[in-house]
C-alpha cells in the first residue's frame, strides 16, 4: 500500500527545483497556488478551521477516506505520481528538490537530452489522460468522464490550475514553441498502437487508461487531447502566454538559458514534478473537503 | 571545468550532506498526531466493509441520487456540482467567481459516528435536529440518516447564511427519500 496521505502531503517539499518552478508560473494563474506545508496546515487553509479537535477529527476522516481503495483517491495520486516520474528522472532530481538551493542549469547540460517531439507530444498526452482519470477517480464522475471534466476545467482553480499552466507551459510551448498544439495534434492524431506500446510512460499508466485494449486506449488519450486543445490555445491567447515570457518567468528562480529552449525543457522535466506535486495537494483538498462535510 | 575542489566548494558539498541526511531523518519521522489514526483506519475500513456485507450496517446510497435535493437556481449565485461519490455529494456556492460555501448531503451509513452529535442538539433547522461544528460548520439530520451540511468558504458568510441556506435544501424531499428505503 502507498503511503498516508498525511505523510504524502507532509513530505511536499517547501523549496527546490519544483516550487521554484510553480513560483514562475505565479503570474500566468496569480494567487491560485500556494507552498502549502504540511497537513494540519492545508486542513486549516482548505477549511478555514482553526478549533484544533475538528482539524484532529477532519484528517482522521481524511485519512481514512484516503486508505480505503474503493474511494479512488489513491488511485488518482498513484496515476500523478506515475505519469510525472516516467519522464527519466535522474536520481540528481531528487537531490534537486530537497536541498534548498538553486540548481544550476549549466551543470545539469552534460547530463540532459530534450526528448523528440513525438515523445514529448506522447508523454504530453498521456498526462492529459491521467488528469482526466484522476479527476473522475477524485470527484467521482461515472464513466469515461471526459465530457465532464471539460465541464469542470472551466472551474478548476488553486493547485489544479497550476497544474494546467504547467502542463501548458512546461511540457508544450518550451519544448514544442507558440504551436505546439498543432505539433501535437500531428503526432498525436497520426499515432499507431505500437508507438503506445514501445513507450515507457504508456506502459506504466496503462492498467489506468480505459478502452479496453490498446486499440481503445489510443483512442481515449486521442480524445482526450482534442477536449483539451480548444481550452487549452484559448488559455495561451487569453493569457499572452509565450515561450520567452515564462523562460523570463522561470529566470526569476532558476538558473536557465533562453537559447536552448528544448534543453531548458528536458532540465525541467528532469529535476521537477510538478503534476505529481500539484495533483497530491489537489486529491488532499478534496479528500478534507468532503471529511469535514462527513464528520 | 575545475579539477581541483576549492574551500568553498568543499564547504558547499559538505551543507549539502548535512542537510540532506537531516531530509532523510525528518523522512522517516512518524507525525504522532495522525500515525494512530492510520493504523485504525485501515481496521475501520474492514469492519466497515463486513458490516455492511452482513447487512448490520446499511449500504450508503448512491451520491448521484442526492442531486435532486440541492438548491440550484439561486438569482446571483453560481451552484456547481463538486464531488459525487457512494454516500456523498457536495456543492459548489459561489458569488461573482469567489467562493462562498459548500453544500453537502452525506449517508452517515458511511461514518456512523457522525449521528452521534446529533442526540445532543437543542436547536432544529425545517423540524431537523442542527448543530453547529467548529467555527465554520452548521449541520443538520434528515431521518437519523442523512447529514446536510453547510461550510462556510468566507468570512462574510456567517453561520445565519449557513442556516439560510440549509434551509433552501430540499430537506422535506430528503425525508421524503428517506422513508422510501
Amino acid at each position: 500500500m502507498s503511503k498516508p496521505i498525511f505523510e504524502l502531503v507532509n513530505e511536499l517539499p517547501t523549496s527546490g527545483a519544483t516550487v521554484m518552478s510553480l513560483k514562475a508560473l505565479d503570474y500566468v494563474v496569480p494567487g491560485e497556488w500556494q507552498n502549502i506545508s504540511g497537513f494540519e496546515n492545508m486542513i486549516t487553509l482548505v477549511t478555514g478551521e482553526s478549533d484544533q479537535s475538528m482539524i484532529q477529527q477532519i484528517g482522521e476522516r481524511a485519512i481514512t477516506l484516503y486508505n480505503d481503495p474503493a474511494e479512488g483517491y489513491q488511485r488518482a495520486v498513484w496515476l500523478y505520481q506515475t505519469a510525472s516520474s516516467v519522464g527519466g528522472k535522474l536520481g540528481a532530481a531528487a537531490l534537486a528538490n530537497k536541498i534548498g538551493e538553486s540548481v544550476s542549469f549549466l551543470s545539469f547540460l552534460e547530463k540532459i537530452t530534450p526528448k523528440a517531439d513525438k515523445a514529448q507530444a506522447i508523454d504530453f498526452g498521456i498526462k492529459v489522460s491521467a488528469e482526466i482519470i484522476a479527476y473522475a477517480k477524485t470527484n467521482g464522475i461515472p464513466g469515461d468522464g471526459v465530457a465532464e471534466f471539460m465541464g469542470a476545467v472551466g472551474d478548476y482553480g488553486k493547485e489544479s490550475i497550476m497544474r494546467l499552466a504547467a502542463l501548458t507551459c512546461f511540457d508544450g510551448l518550451i519544448p514544442l514553441g507558440p504551436d505546439f498544439l498543432q505539433k501535437m495534434e500531428q503526432f498525436i492524431g497520426g499515432l499507431a498502437p505500437a508507438d503506445l506500446t514501445s513507450h515507457p510512460a504508456f506502459t506504466a499508466v496503462a492498467s489506468a487508461i480505459p478502452g479496453g485494449g490498446v486499440d481503445g486506449q489510443l483512442g481515449f488519450i486521442q480524445q482526450g487531447f482534442n477536449s483539451i486543445k480548444g481550452w487549452m490555445g484559448n488559455f495561451v491567447s487569453s493569457k499572452g502566454l509565450t515561450p520567452q515570457g515564462v523562460v523570463g518567468s522561470l529566470k526569476n528562480f532558476i538558473d536557465v538559458s533562453d537559447d536552448k529552449l528544448d534543453y531548458v525543457a528536458a532540465f525541467l522535466d528532469t529535476t521537477t514534478n510538478y503534476f505529481d506535486y500539484t495533483g497530491t495537494q489537489t486529491v488532499a483538498r478534496r479528500l478534507i473537503e468532503r471529511a469535514v462535510a462527513e464528520i | 571545468m575545475k579539477f581541483f575542489p576549492s574551500f568553498l566548494d568543499v564547504r558547499r558539498a559538505l551543507l549539502v550532506a548535512v542537510l540532506l541526511s537531516a531530509s532523510l531523518v525528518a523522512c522517516k519521522k512518524e507525525d504522532p498526531r495522525w500515525s494512530e489514526a492510520d493504523k485504525k483506519s485501515k481496521e475501520a475500513i474492514e469492519a466497515k466493509k463486513e458490516a455492511q456485507e452482513s447487512g448490520a450496517l446499511p449500504k450508503p446510497e448512491e451520491g448521484g441520487s442526492f442531486n435532486k435535493f440541492f438548491p440550484k437556481d439561486v438569482a446571483g449565485f453560481d451552484i456547481t456540482a463538486s464531488q459525487e461519490k457512494t454516500g456523498f455529494a457536495e456543492y459548489k456556492l459561489k458569488k461573482d467567481g469567489k467562493d462562498l460555501a459548500m453544500i453537502a448531503i452525506s449517508d452517515v451509513a458511511n461514518n456512523p459516528q457522525a449521528a452521534d452529535k446529533f442526540k445532543t442538539a437543542t436547536k432544529k433547522i425545517g423540524g431537523f435536529p442542527a448543530v453547529d461544528q467548529g467555527s465554520t460548520a452548521t449541520a443538520l439530520l434528515v431521518g437519523g440518516r442523512y447529514q446536510v451540511k453547510v461550510l462556510s468558504r468566507a468570512p462574510e458568510f456567517t453561520k445565519a447564511d449557513r442556516e439560510a441556506w440549509l434551509s433552501k435544501v430540499n430537506l422535506a424531499g430528503l425525508a421524503a427519500f428517506q422513508a422510501t428505503k
